[in-house]
């Protein structure tokens, strides 16, 4: 995928990231049952989103190295 | 050998290599003030990744996440979803910061700001801001190191005497060696953080409980309300989703605003290494859950502490645990509060000098260097007296600051990337940001919602910014494009 899709799928991933873990859309997760790993379901959850943001920064920054070095970065600043 | 002079020998052993790690680090960087404060713009990805975590890991996360867990439950996870949240974004952010940073040679946050709006008042007000914010959490983390060897030395070391001997190593690397000090200690003290945490976070609850699991389903069984969010807060009633959802805003929009994490930006040695720094982080963030799983397997044990943050030390002393686990435990907690206080001492010093003195009084390079290592010991000095006063209410400015911190993030964001922002529109903005957010924290009971302080202060903060900058005359657009061209 193009460098400039990645970092619309970044984005996307960190807002809805961040709409997930607050209200009103992490009360769909609110029981810690059942448990997975061992862990609440919302702390789980949690750390689901933290793991996730590693992967799709990784993946973006791919992206960027593949691109750079096959020329110049295309508009829309440095991410 | 008897378990408290054991345990007191391996603290000891720890603070040894951690001063011979602080001056070797030393060696390598120029007398410069650019080597004093931004390393030479030479830290590597290790350093970078480990300068990153330990910093933003305090004593308070080390003590206060147990403590957060252990009392109020699932409140607790906020803290692990807002670091990603609020790093994500420097990305970005941070490799424009580091150009601008080697463009106009800064090496603050304040600098950059005043750069791109010029106002010595602006330059000067960042200086108070930041050392009124870095005081009372420097003085966090001496209690937090005094506390911890006091507990594990039964006494024998009192409150006083350990944050001294912890604070005095601190102060001897930071003397000496600057921000490579403080890259190469944290990098040492990273390691163990996160080694001692993993391992005591499995340990605790396998060896109370039987299990991660099956503490969970205890306390489900018999302490349910602690396993839903929102939690609870410090004194037991249930938290309100406002609070808990604006908690998490304003901490991810403040974590790099931090002017001792912010300035780190000027240390890497190329743009690739803070983006890698900022990929990784996440794997730094999921040390909460070990730390969170040592204030869960307290919850349901016999005995309670006095105070909530004591949870760990606690469990640790009544776990009948071997000596040698003890002492490295120790050292793990010091480890969290010295990586942190040595970034906010040199954090502070070269913010008061290159903010709040040189704009206004030019020094010599030498003299600029020499006025922070005075500055380096005179807010040690002042934060440890603060240490040892009883009853202070240091968390309480510490959430005050963090409402101020955040106003920093619009001023920075006008500063990167808006062309119409005035200087008059981000000095308005900020004053008015900071005055509602104080305004807020000192009347808790007319937050709507409980929202955070430091979001109530945004909603008011951003339209000012955009109101008079829209209404000023524009920046040159030569001056403008010296800071939004990079």
């Amino acid at each position: 995928m193009p460098l400039r899709t990645w970092r619309r799928i970044t984005w996307a991933y960190h807002l809805i990231f961040a709409a997930a873990v607050t209200w009103p859309f992490q009360t769909l997760v609110n029981t810690p049952d059942p448990l997975v790993l061992g862990l609440p379901r919302q702390m789980a959850w949690a750390a689901g989103w933290v793991v996730g943001s590693l992967v799709v920064l990784w993946r973006l920054d791919a992206a960027r190295t593949r691109h750079e070095r096959s020329g110049p970065l295309p508009p829309g600043g440095d991410g | 050998m008897d378990k408290v002079t054991l345990i007191t020998v391996i603290v000891f052993a720890y603070l040894a290599v951690t001063l011979g790690v602080g001056l070797a680090a030393g060696r390598r960087a120029s007398r410069s003030v650019q080597g004093y404060v931004a390393g030479d713009r030479d830290f590597g990805l290790l350093v970078m990744y480990f300068i990153t975590g330990a910093t933003v890991f305090s004593a308070f996360a080390f003590l206060g996440g147990p403590g957060w867990a252990y009392s109020r439950g699932a409140a607790a996870f906020y803290i692990l979803t807002y670091g990603v949240l609020g790093m994500a974004p420097w990305y970005v952010m941070g490799p424009r910061v580091a150009a601008l940073g080697r463009r106009f040679g800064f090496v603050t946050q304040a600098q950059l700001l005043v750069g791109r709006f010029p106002s010595p008042g602006l330059s000067a007000l960042m200086a108070l801001l930041t050392l009124a914010a870095f005081v009372p959490y420097v003085t966090i983390q001496m209690r937090g190191a005094g506390i911890v060897i006091e507990a594990v030395t039964g006494g024998r070391v009192p409150l006083a005497a350990g944050a001294a001997i912890a604070y005095a190593v601190v102060l001897v690397y930071v003397l000496a060696s600057g921000v490579s000090a403080v890259g190469w200690t944290n990098t040492f003290q990273g390691v163990f953080m996160l080694v001692i945490a993993w391992a005591l976070g499995i340990y605790l609850p396998t060896r109370l409980y039987g299990g991660v699991g099956p503490m969970f389903e205890q306390i489900l069984a018999e302490r349910p309300e602690l396993l839903s969010l929102p939690g609870l807060t410090g004194s037991g009633e249930p938290w309100g989703w406002g609070a808990y959802s604006t908690a998490i805003l304003a901490s991810a929009i403040g974590v790099t605003m931090w002017p001792h994490l912010f300035m780190k930006a000027y240390t890497a040695r190329s743009d690739t290494i803070i983006r890698r720094t900022v990929i990784l982080f996440p794997t730094f963030q999921l040390f909460l859950i070990p730390v969170f799983l040592i204030g869960f397997a307290g919850v349901l044990f016999p005995e309670s502490p006095d105070q909530a943050d004591f949870i760990l030390p606690f469990l640790i002393l009544r776990s009948d645990l071997p000596a040698l686990v003890v002492g490295l435990f120790c050292a793990g907690a010091l480890s969290a509060s010295m990586s942190t206080g040595d970034a906010l001492l040199h954090g502070a010093a070269s913010v008061v000098v290159e903010d709040g003195v040189q704009p206004f009084r030019k020094l010599s390079d030498r003299g600029q260097r020499l006025l922070m290592r005075i500055l380096v010991v005179a807010v040690g000095g002042l934060a440890y007296l603060f240490a040892l006063v009883e009853g202070f209410s240091l968390v309480d400015l510490l959430l005050a600051s963090y409402g101020i911190i955040c106003q920093y993030m619009p001023a920075m964001l006008a500063a990167l990337y808006w062309r119409r922002a005035t200087t008059a529109g981000v000095i308005s903005g900020l004053l008015a940001g900071s005055a509602v957010s104080v305004f807020f924290f000192l009347s808790p009971e007319l937050k709507p919602l409980g929202m955070h302080e430091g979001i109530l202060g945004l909603i008011v903060h951003i339209p000012v910014l955009l109101a008079v900058s829209l209404r000023g005359t524009p920046q040159d657009d030569d001056h403008v494009d010296g800071y939004l061209r990079v």
